[in-house]
């Protein structure tokens, strides 16, 4: 008895036909059954019952933690992570449109993995140019997204921090990457006889990542608390990273309009966001640009990402299993 | 009721007791302006209380008596105050709860938050257990801005408010009762920036574990509800906004009466010397850190980022420290975390390096000063620029705040303020004193002398400075200096209110001297 029938597609957006929703869930189940085996405490929920499971949400910030840790002044860090996508690592990019003043004028975040965009061009073509046409330039062409058969995730459309993203592209910002963080978390660590629970201890130990990011600790301490009581963790369904909110508190309009309604959700069922703008809309006669936060203008997107908060949701259900810890693994 | 207290420190509460409280009754008791308790009659509570806590429940009749039972009763009030955040707290909360450390104080409290404006909380509820009675209140006064103070006495329904920010910046109420640890009269987020030592959050969560298998708390919806984000979002969501809606407030008051600022040498009180600290640390968990390539170590140890922020200059580089270095300081400070009593532990803080730093409560002031016009660029880089070595408890750079003008006016966003106090800087130069204040005023001159283009030189010097900090902190001698030289800092830091628990900091064995930096990046020790 499975604990659900399929994965669902990230954000349940529904972009293809039934065949390729069916396509879709085979390709998550491969990456899941990569780890069965080797991992006891990690579970394929579409092969497994789950007994009375839980879910359990685990969200940090977007805006990259890396760069905080280098940064002494905020101007210093919201340009450089607005600088390039490759510092975005937080499964979680920003792209800022400005107008020619300088102004922004819109600020587009995504969580959608590149490995489902890809499986939109390997199903349909025509859908993937449509779908770059109505999200990021209606202007886009086959020929930009394609070297030959292979669909390029890093196109000339998708790969600038300036425009509309369409999806992710920064190296660690995969769904197979987030899978991956969650079955080997499971393995509980020990240095020296001392249990490794701390988020950072755990994932320089375990080697579950890099360390000093928001995401990877959050992930790992999570699953590995889970998995010292012996339950059994997975992801929950639709598996994928989701924007979870932007915090509006500290955001002034020029006309003291509600901020939240420059938020606008492009993609995914609520609860399950994957593509999201900061936009003014309506009546309103300013920019983004205009806007300030904590008492100074939005001048970045990262200013933005800074309360934007993205969450993977875990599914443990209760076991009884034994776990030895492992030593830690050797560094590279 | 009766009561004389003369105690002018936060400790001034625990001289009441409940039976010195009407229940269902509004008191005040402003520390330095009281002596006595007294209880607001219904119109004189009306006329002082304008904040959200007041007007939906106080004077509406209804006195809360836990922290769990204000939120509660603000969530049933008209208008609701919905959605309350969740945070938790506490010096020793990574310290799992086992039979050795079952006594140790871990100092767990919870602040909670509810009214999400753009301009931040309304209503901020901070408490050690939410079924207590021992609860402190803030609550942004919508009729007189600033925050108003209460807090409740033993197990009485009375309330006592306390003051309002505005107490904290005038005799004879500043820096007594509430005001000794609210310096400036706004909420106090001591470990404002990431990591946030001491508080649940991505960097570091409080597990359950850190409360006994017992301890109700475990369960307790404040707890299994709190934020997610925890002190990311309470930096993001709650602190950054009071602080700067105060700051901004102030401001407005002085636009609100012509421009005129009565006593600018209050405000340059927070720029020029530090009367607040925030406590910045690592991102490198001590623990794991000796076996680290490189340990970081807080840039704002070094410098204030305020000279980035606010006068355009560059920003130091990362500095770190290989982890043989710090871990080989760690044996030989005998480094140890210690709760002053049973529990003792070897080692740092969880995460390494904690240290003060300029607060962002005078950061934000400053930045709402050049805003408003008040301070130049060109000024705040001057005078920062002062023993701009010691970005903290600068002696040096406070013998700057001699000569401050009496008055200043802004007017279109501008003010001659700037330039009178420069030249009064200048004046006390030039005297044949060689004393301590007029060797700081010619460190000024020197500065201010260059004139607007100021950055090319400034950045010269502090690049020099970067560079010979760097090469310190690539030998172990360089390192063990810094190691010192922050213990010095802890020190002050300890003598003063907002140190609540001696698990804060380390110990150490090393001598507690005075000791400041040298522009060449070497400490010098006070004989």
């Amino acid at each position: 008895m499975a604990f659900f029938e399929r994965f669902e597609t990230p954000g349940k957006v529904r972009d293809l036909p039934e065949a390729g929703l069916g396509a879709w869930n085979a390709t998550v189940q491969a990456v899941f059954t990569e780890y069965l085996e080797d991992h006891p405490q990690f579970a394929d929920p579409t092969a497994s019952d789950l007994v009375d499971a839980a879910t359990v949400p685990i969200t940090w910030s977007a805006f990259p933690a890396r760069l905080l840790r280098d940064a002494t002044s905020d101007d210093q860090r919201w340009k450089q992570a607005d600088g390039t996508r490759d510092e975005q690592d937080e499964y979680c990019e920003w792209s800022v449109e400005r107008d020619g003043d300088g102004f922004i004028t819109r600020v587009t975040f995504t969580s959608e993995v590149p490995e489902y965009w890809e499986h939109v061009a390997a199903q349909d073509r025509e859908k993937l140019l449509a779908l770059y046409r109505e999200f990021v330039d209606e202007d886009t062409q086959e020929a930009e997204l394609f070297d030959g058969d292979s669909y390029l995730r890093e196109n000339p459309r998708n790969a600038l921090q300036d425009g509309r993203v369409a999806h992710m592209i920064q190296g660690s910002n995969k769904l197979g990457a987030a899978v991956d963080l969650v079955a080997r978390a499971t393995i509980l660590r020990e240095r020296n006889g001392k249990p490794q629970t701390d988020p950072q201890s755990l994932v320089r130990c375990g080697g579950l990542g890099n360390e000093l990011r928001n995401s990877d600790p959050q992930i790992a301490a999570a699953v590995n608390n889970a998995a010292a009581a012996g339950d059994v963790i997975t992801l929950a369904n639709p598996p994928g990273l989701y924007i979870d909110r932007l915090l509006i508190t500290g955001i002034v309009a020029p006309d003291d309009a509600n901020p939240a309604e420059f938020w606008h959700i492009e993609r995914g069922e609520p609860g399950h966001v994957v593509r999201a703008a900061f936009e003014v809309t309506g009546d309103h006669d300013y920019r983004v640009g205009d806007l300030e936060i904590a008492g100074r203008k939005i001048a970045f997107g990262a200013q933005l990402a800074d309360r934007v908060h993205v969450r993977a949701t875990a599914l443990i259900a209760p076991a009884d299993h034994k776990p030895v810890s492992q030593p830690c693994k050797p560094r590279p | 009721m009766s009561v004389e207290i003369t105690d002018t420190t936060c400790n001034a509460f625990r001289g009441l007791t409940a039976k010195d409280l009407d229940d269902g009754t509004v008191h005040r008791f402003i520390v330095g302006q009281d002596t006595v308790m007294t209880a607001f009659t219904a119109d004189e509570a009306k006329a002082e209380l304008g904040d959200p806590f007041a007007t939906q429940l106080l004077l509406a009749g209804t006195f809360p008596r836990t922290a769990g039972d204000v939120l509660e009763a603000l969530k049933a009030a008209n208008p609701p105050m919905a959605d309350p955040m969740f945070f938790v707290l506490g010096d020793g909360s990574q310290i799992p709860f086992t039979p050795e450390t079952a006594n140790v104080e871990r100092s767990m409290r919870f602040l909670t938050a509810l009214g999400h404006g753009p301009e931040g909380a309304d209503v901020l509820i901070s408490a050690f257990h939410p079924d207590e009675t021992d609860v402190e209140l803030m609550g942004w006064d919508r009729t007189r801005g600033g925050f108003n103070y209460y807090r409740t006495v033993g197990e009485s329904t009375g309330w006592v408010f306390a003051g309002n920010s505005r107490h904290a910046l005038t005799d004879p109420t500043q820096g007594k009762g509430p005001f000794e640890s609210h310096l400036s009269g706004t909420l106090v987020m001591k470990e404002l920036r990431s990591p946030w030592i001491n508080w649940h959050s991505p960097a570091v969560n409080i597990l359950p574990s850190a409360f006994s298998a017992e301890d109700p708390l475990r369960d307790h919806p404040w707890f299994t509800g709190k934020e997610p984000g925890g002190a990311l979002t309470c930096e993001t969501a709650v602190a950054r906004p009071a602080i700067q809606r105060w700051a901004r407030h102030r401001f407005a008051g002085i636009a609100a009466v012509g421009g005129k600022v009565d006593d600018p040498e209050r405000i340059l009180r927070q720029i020029v010397t530090m009367p607040s600290v925030n406590i910045i640390t690592s991102h490198n968990v001590s623990a794991d850190a000796p076996s680290a390539e490189a340990v970081e170590i807080p840039q704002t140890f070094f410098i204030d980022s305020s000279l980035a922020e606010v006068a355009g200059l560059n920003p130091p580089p990362p500095f770190n420290v290989t982890g043989t270095i710090y871990g080989q300081a760690l044996e030989t400070f005998d480094v140890t975390l210690s709760d002053g009593n049973d529990f003792s532990s070897p080692g740092d803080t969880h995460f390494a390096f904690c240290v003060p730093e300029r607060a962002f409560e005078d950061q934000a002031l400053l930045a709402e000063a050049v805003a408003a016009g008040l301070i130049t660029p060109r000024l705040a880089a001057c005078l920062l620029m002062t023993d701009f070595a010691n970005p903290v408890f600068s002696t040096r750079r406070a013998q700057l705040l001699g000569p401050v003008p009496a008055s200043a006016q802004i007017t279109d966003g501008a003010s001659s303020f700037s330039e009178e106090m420069a030249n009064a800087i200048l004046a006390s130069a030039e005297t044949s004193d060689d004393g301590s204040a007029a060797r700081a005023a010619r460190e000024f001159a020197a500065r201010w002398n260059i004139g607007e283009d100021f950055k090319q030189a400034f950045d010269a010097e502090l690049k020099a400075y970067f560079d010979a900090v760097a090469a310190k902190l690539a030998t172990q001698e360089g390192f063990d200096s810094f190691v010192r030289l922050a213990e010095a800092h802890r020190n002050i830091v300890r003598g003063r209110r907002i140190a609540e628990s001696p698990l804060l900091f380390a110990t150490s064995n090393i001598e507690p001297v005075e000791r400041t930096m040298n522009a060449d990046g070497t400490v010098t020790e006070a004989a």
